[in-house]
């Protein structure tokens, strides 16, 4: 007999539909699948014959032939045994073939019959919608996950043997009530900038760059207070967008860290990989290709702290997605494209010691602090778009009396700045000043001529690259939002100035 | 032939004994034809010397460098030149002879050397710039090591009163050294008359290796702009990597061709004192910038002060020491700043300070203190020293 059970594969962060066909014929018992399988599909052989069995079905020896298709993709996951199982059942004749038509099974299932979770819920989910299904049965533990998914009736299972009856229509599978918001581990909350003390330019770099979303570089002597700012950032930052927020859940479900965001569905993310990160693991990849860090930072922020200790080889892999927003994996098995959207936020200190230009503590050589400095690249620096130098903070303003704005204050500014923005590239494919193609800045930076001489000056002066000068621009663009002006006027260029990259002589 | 280049370039007979040789003979095409007898018989010369001599004369390479020297406009100054610098005969040992990429300092041009840590403070370089910068505006021809530092930066203040003075002499003299290199090699035939010589501005660097090598490579800039408007001297040959020994008889060539030496910024045990030294032995004026007790960098200065040397506090003074008259006292009107310019200059310093403790001084707000910042920077009373780190770039002298 015959049978065949529709369930889902992702590629990438989309799902695609595939269809698990069964056939049952007399002959040699053996249990062959076709279909390009990776070792983990093919291992469910053993583990749905053991699973069939311990559910309470005899299964005759036969001849038993499974096809995945469409044949000439790769399959990987764990999310076919459910469909194969149900398969294998349907063509032995043990289930009703048509009770299954319209729904789309995943789901690991384990010897005993117990469902597992499976990576990948939420673009499955939507695959199907997409595709006219209008139920989806899922492992109990990706149940949250998949309720993301509006207008489509989930149906959580334990077990192989709730399917089953299920599908028999002697029970029913309904999510349990889930408030997403409230369930999962909570996540830690951002450092609030009421408790940064003194810091003044840097937080108001901070506020430039959250507004804008534009990449941000901090200099400074150890324990100035760098890292302690950066985990503060993602409090400044807008609220997602239901679009941004679903691209991220996806992102996050692909590489089966779901829970990790499902506390704080809302919220930014923050990514700070520690330094001895490898390039895999920073922007993604493997033989079965995951997103990486800077994908998971997608919408939010990628924190590099210590910048010049990673790798070079590794923060050079960082170039291309910083200007493409995207990640673009090439495989034997196709090309898979990771969305990697993010504001890249560094700290470094500015020499090795730490204290130039203090010349009392430091005691680097002119040769030492370029050593220290070259660790990190120029194309790489020339992709940061604002930088500041942090200088450690006085005794006095540490003790000070905490009267400092609260980042719920500086949201409201930055809020208001995009929402600026999101009003002027109503029409275009970017939303924030920082996107600008250099083709766009003259339409969209209108300056007053005081301004404009202003940054003619800056570029003979200090011999900016054109890049340099865009980015210059832009974080202009971003100031002048944020005092609601249209036009670029000479003090929101000056100030934009002051974070400009490190000059061309100190780096080389 | 040149013979003069041939004997300069002879590897082995030291400066002594070549001042000695040509004393005899008077000409070095003598010295070329010499047999092997006759150089037997110079008792005045060490046997190794005598060997080094005959060598030299078999040797045929010699044509070969003197023609990368005349490619690469490098002149030669030997010891009986025209163009040997007065100051230098006076030495205990002086070089026999100089290799010259652009200029030599001109005879009657007050010189002073400015000499301090590679591995300076803020302070110190921009003192060193100021203090260039006034001495070069006022026709002084600054004097250094082309080193990192404080080096560095008195070469750059000299070479920014050029700028500023807008004088031609870039160009011009570019071109006179590029179009005969020739005749800049036989500079003692037809020497005499320097040619018109704006002295404005002009730096020179002497360097531990051949005026060919730029070392360090990182100021190839610097040595370009400074072949321009003044000159890069040294007594390697062509092409001597930069060796440790020669560094400390580099310094004995700086001090020598100065009238006055300053030293900057010193640590304890510093090149610089070595430089100092040489100076006082040739009798040459030593000063030194003062710097606060809690410096390590300005001890070697501040000990040298203790030492008895000249306390470099003001740059009007010095250049009266010098016997430089200040010509226009481009006085610097502090009353004409704006109350905040004003208030923000007061608080800028030598040593840097960054953007956070200028609005904690001043209690200026984010946007004026940025605007006052920018018009100080304008008028040259300020300078963003690295980012976000402000200086006083104006001394009231």
């Amino acid at each position: 007999m015959y049978s065949v059970i529709a369930t889902a594969a992702v590629h990438g962060i989309a799902g695609m539909i595939v269809k698990v066909e069964t056939d049952v014929t007399n002959g040699m018992p053996e249990f062959e699948m076709v279909g390009i399988l990776s070792s983990e599909v093919k291992e469910a052989r053993a583990r749905i014959r053991a699973a069939i069995h311990n559910t309470g079905f005899l299964l005759p020896p036969k001849k038993v032939t499974v096809n995945l298709g469409p044949a000439d993709v790769r399959k990987s996951g764990t999310g076919f045994d459910l469909p194969i199982a149900l398969s294998v059942l349907a063509a032995y004749g043990l289930l009703e073939s048509e009770a299954c038509a319209g729904t789309l099974f995943t789901g690991e299932i384990g010897l005993s019959g117990r469902l597992r979770p499976v990576r990948g819920i939420l673009p499955m989910v939507l695959t199907a919608r997409d595709h006219g299904y209008t139920h989806v049965v899922i492992p109990k533990e990706n149940e949250a996950e998949a309720c993301m998914v509006k207008g489509m009736n989930i149906h959580p299972a334990k077990t192989l043997w709730e399917v089953i009856s299920w599908l028999k229509g002697e029970r029913t599978l309904e999510p349990g009530p889930i408030n997403i918001e409230e369930t999962g581990s909570p996540q830690e909350e951002p450092v609030d900038f009421s408790r940064i003390n003194g810091q003044r330019v840097l937080r108001r770099a901070c506020e430039v760059a959250a507004s804008g979303m534009h990449n941000l570089l901090m200099v400074g002597p150890p324990g100035a207070g760098k890292t302690m700012v950066a985990r503060a950032l993602p409090g400044i930052l807008p609220k997602l967008t239901e679009e941004e927020r679903m691209e991220l859940a996806r992102i996050y479900s692909v590489s089966g860290r779901f829970e990790e965001r499902r506390s704080n569905l809302y919220a930014r993310p923050f990514r700070s990989p520690h330094y001895s990160v490898t390039a895999t693991a920073l922007v993604g990849g493997g033989r079965v290709a995951q997103p990486g860090e800077i994908s998971l930072a997608h919408k939010g922020i990628l924190f590099l702290d210590e910048l010049t200790e990673y790798q070079r080889p590794v923060l050079e892999q960082l170039r291309q997605p910083l200007e493409e927003r995207k990640v673009r994996l090439a495989r034997v098995s196709g090309t898979y494209c990771y969305p990697a959207d993010c504001m890249l936020v560094g700290a470094m200190n500015p020499c090795g010691c730490g204290y130039y230009p203090d010349k009392n503590k430091c005691a680097c050589t002119p040769g030492d602090i370029r050593r220290h400095l070259r660790k990190v690249s120029r194309p790489l620096l020339d992709r940061m778009d604002m930088s500041v130098e942090v200088p450690r903070v006085k005794m006095s303003e540490l003790t000070g009396s905490g009267e400092n704005e609260s980042s719920q204050a500086i949201r409201s500014r930055v809020e208001k700045a995009v929402e600026l923005q999101e009003r002027r590239y109503g029409q275009e494919n970017f939303r924030y000043n920082s996107r600008i193609p250099a083709d766009k800045i003259d339409t969209y930076c209108p300056m007053e001529p005081g301004a404009r001489k202003q940054i003619a000056r800056a570029y003979e002066q200090l011999n900016l690259s054109a890049r340099a000068y865009h980015r210059l621009i832009r974080v202009a663009r971003t100031i002048a939002d944020l005092s609601e002006s249209d036009l670029i006027s000479e003090s929101h260029m000056r100030e934009a100035l002051l974070y400009r990259t490190m000059d061309e002589a100190v780096w080389r | 032939m040149d013979y003069r280049f041939w004997f300069a370039n002879a590897p082995g007979i030291s400066d002594a004994e070549k001042r000695k040789l040509l004393h005899i003979f008077g000409r070095e095409e003598e010295l070329f034809s010499l047999s092997e007898n006759q150089v037997e018989k110079l008792e005045l010369l060490s046997p190794r010397a005598r060997e080094a001599l005959l060598a030299a004369q078999r040797d045929k390479s010699w044509q070969g460098k003197r023609k990368t020297l005349l490619e690469q406009g490098v002149s030669l100054v030997c010891w009986r030149d025209k163009e040997y610098p007065e100051k230098l005969k006076n030495l205990y040992d002086p070089p026999y002879c100089l290799y010259v990429k652009g200029k030599l300092p001109p005879q009657e041009q007050k010189t002073v050397a400015l000499v301090g840590a590679r591995s300076c403070s803020d302070y110190g370089r921009a003192a060193a710039e100021t203090i260039a910068r006034e001495l070069a505006v006022h026709g002084v021809g600054v004097i250094s090591g082309m080193a990192y530092g404080i080096d560095a930066a008195a070469h750059q203040g000299a070479l920014r009163a050029a700028e500023r003075s807008g004088s031609p002499l870039g160009i011009f003299r570019a071109a006179e050294s590029s179009g005969s290199p020739r005749e800049a090699l036989s500079g003692h035939d037809n020497g005499g008359e320097s040619p018109v010589f704006d002295t404005i501005g002009s730096t020179y660097a002497v360097l531990g290796c051949g005026v060919d090598v730029c070392y360090p490579a990182a100021h190839r800039r610097l040595y370009e702009q400074m072949i321009r408007t003044g000159g890069v001297i040294s007594e390697a040959p062509l092409g001597c990597p930069p060796l440790r020994h020669l560094f400390p008889r580099r310094n004995r060539i700086i001090s020598g061709l100065s009238d006055a030496v300053v030293v900057v910024e010193a640590r304890k045990r510093s090149g610089s004192l070595i430089t100092a030294d040489c100076a006082l032995e040739q009798g040459k004026l030593v000063y030194a910038v003062p710097g606060r007790i809690s410096d390590e960098l300005s001890y070697g200065a501040n000990w040298l002060l203790s030492q008895g040397a000249f306390v470099l506090y003001s740059v009007r003074e010095f250049l009266k020491d010098l016997g430089v008259e200040k010509t226009e006292p481009e006085k610097f009107m502090e009353n004409s700043l704006e109350k905040n310019e004003r208030l923000v200059y007061s608080v800028l310093d030598f040593t840097p300070k960054h953007l956070e403790t200028l609005l904690v001084e001043t209690g200026l707000d984010f946007d004026g203190i940025l605007k006052v910042l920018y018009r100080l920077t304008e008028l040259g009373c300020a300078k963003e020293i690295h980012q976000n780190y402000y200086i006083k770039s104006k001394v009231d002298s």
